[in-house]
């Protein structure tokens, strides 16, 4: 298997999933506890990703993004590069495809929250951040592994967005499902047989941790199984 | 995406409170919609003349369409044509892909058609002969341009088709190999999925230079972008392009009528003026 590709693959997931997590933390804790008109946008325009194509993201990284803008060609000039064909680019791309994987366990999790005990932690004199940490994110430990889980997995996932916007450089943009997607169209079906085992084997046990460790052994309501 | 299949049904749905009493009521016409969608795909067709389904390399997105305007006027038949790169097109064919004729940008790809015993011919049909060009966008080289200008530190990217399935690629390549310049170029190179996106990619400005087809350089969005020249064709192995007409395809006769349109005077016209030349010239 292509040891570069992997090794990429597995830095771009990592990467994705912490700044992720810090994106989508205090997003969350926002969608779940605001009563702002504004709440229902903001979540509309969270899970954007699952139903858009990704070729509608590729599109507006790729041109949009690109040198032809002025916003573009500000970025462009502040990176040394242009988005596309960089691993930087991937990483925009990642995190706002695989955001809706983040936000919407964590927002879950936390509207799971029972407000009593908020309620009682606001009357031992605790602030918001001390609750957030104190409170909230304890006993949320559930979401936030399901959050980081399936940002990791569903960037491990991705190809359109990379197919778009990668230039398959080996190292920096040539991720395990692009070297796959190679090796089919070069007739080594041998080679893509054992990429696409190790991709199929690393995202179930991905999802059976996942399963495995959450804190509650049943399903509940609101939860992702 | 099955996975966000359960998020719409786990997460989201019980917050707009779909179980709320009398949601039904007001869904009902939704579900009539529903209902209808699905009964839609049974109803038959409109009584369809023969259709002709191609399946044509890249290079050819710019090409084919006023020659098969020219044909479905003359004969009747109605054309759909799904473009990608010669070797993704060969992968599906040879996995069932239902396409009548197949238009690849070298001999290889239709080869392997033939050799797994799905064509109609005993050899693929050289249909035309391609050429390689250098594209540059506007205003990066004021003077001279040719394929040692791809060597100056202003140019920091140039997208060519991946070699492995683009023939246009292969040919970028060896046209690189051939002329010293790999050393120097290798780290500048982005590739694309096939030619179209090559060009792609330097249209939007992502990247400086591309080595693409002819028949994508003439395009009028492509001229207005940047202009070109000519890869000297001593500096490329030819890039032939052959054709098969699948053996059990329904379309079948169509298939045969456009290659035979293809290389009649006519057809040879409207091919030069897109970029491709007769394959012996």
């Amino acid at each position: 298997m292509d040891t570069v590709a992997l090794l990429l693959t597995l830095r771009l997931a990592l990467v994705t999933t912490v700044i992720l997590l810090l994106i989508a933390v205090p997003l969350a804790y926002w969608l779940a506890f605001s009563g702002s008109r504004a709440r229902v946008f903001v979540q509309a325009v969270c899970a954007l990703p699952i139903v858009l194509p990704p070729t509608v993201l590729g599109f507006y990284l790729l041109v949009a993004l690109g040198p032809r803008t002025a916003f573009g060609r500000g970025l462009t000039h502040l990176l040394g590069h242009p988005l596309a064909f960089s691993f930087a680019g991937l990483v925009v791309g990642s995190v706002i495809y695989s955001l809706p994987f983040a936000v919407q366990p964590l927002t879950t999790g936390f509207a799971a929250v029972d407000r009593g005990m908020l309620d009682a932690a606001t009357t031992l004199g605790s602030g918001r951040w001390d609750r957030m940490r104190r409170v909230v994110l304890p006993l949320s430990r559930g979401s936030l592994l399901t959050a980081s889980v399936l940002s990791f997995a569903h960037t491990v996932g991705e190809f359109g967005v990379v197919l778009m916007i990668g230039g398959n450089l080996p190292g920096a943009t040539r991720t395990l499902s692009i070297a796959l997607y190679d090796q089919v169209q070069d007739f080594q079906y041998a080679q893509a047989n054992r990429t696409a085992l190790f991709l199929l084997a690393v995202c179930l046990v991905a999802l059976m941790l996942l399963y495995g460790l959450r804190p509650e052994s049943r399903p509940r309501s609101g939860d992702l199984v | 995406m099955p996975l966000a299949g359960y998020f719409c049904a786990r997460i989201w749905v019980p917050q707009v409170s779909i179980l709320r009493p009398g949601i039904f009521r007001s869904l009902k016409p939704l579900l009539a919609l529903c209902a209808l969608l699905l009964l839609l795909p049974a109803m038959p067709l409109p009584a369809q003349t023969k259709t002709l389904r191609i399946a044509a390399a890249a290079d050819l997105q710019p090409v084919l369409p006023s020659l098969i305007h020219n044909f479905e006027k003359s004969s009747g038949a109605k054309v759909e044509v799904s473009y990608a790169s010669s070797a993704t097109l060969a992968t599906q064919i040879l996995n069932g892909a239902p396409y009548d004729i197949f238009f690849a940008a070298n001999l290889a790809f239709p080869q392997k058609i033939v050799a797994a015993n799905l064509a109609e011919e005993s050899a693929p049909i050289t249909y035309a002969r391609g050429s390689l060009v250098l594209w540059t966008r506007h205003g990066l080289f004021h003077h001279g341009l040719t394929m040692q200008s791809l060597t100056s530190p202003i140019v920091h990217r140039i997208a060519v088709a991946n070699p492995v399935h683009a023939p246009y690629g292969a040919a970028a390549m060896a046209a690189i190999q051939s002329l010293g310049l790999k050393a120097a170029l290798q780290p500048k190179l982005v590739f694309a999925e096939n030619i179209a996106q090559a060009a792609q990619f330097g249209q939007s400005g992502n990247a400086d230079c591309a080595l693409i087809s002819k028949t994508l350089a003439i395009t009028k969005t492509m001229q207005q972008a940047g202009r070109f020249v000519a890869v000297p064709v001593g500096a490329y192995p030819p890039i032939l392009q052959g054709a098969v007409v699948m053996r059990n395809a329904p379309g079948k006769q169509a298939a045969l009528d456009f290659l035979k349109y293809l290389q009649s005077p006519a057809g040879r016209n409207l091919l030069a003026t897109s970029g491709l030349m007769p394959p012996t010239q």
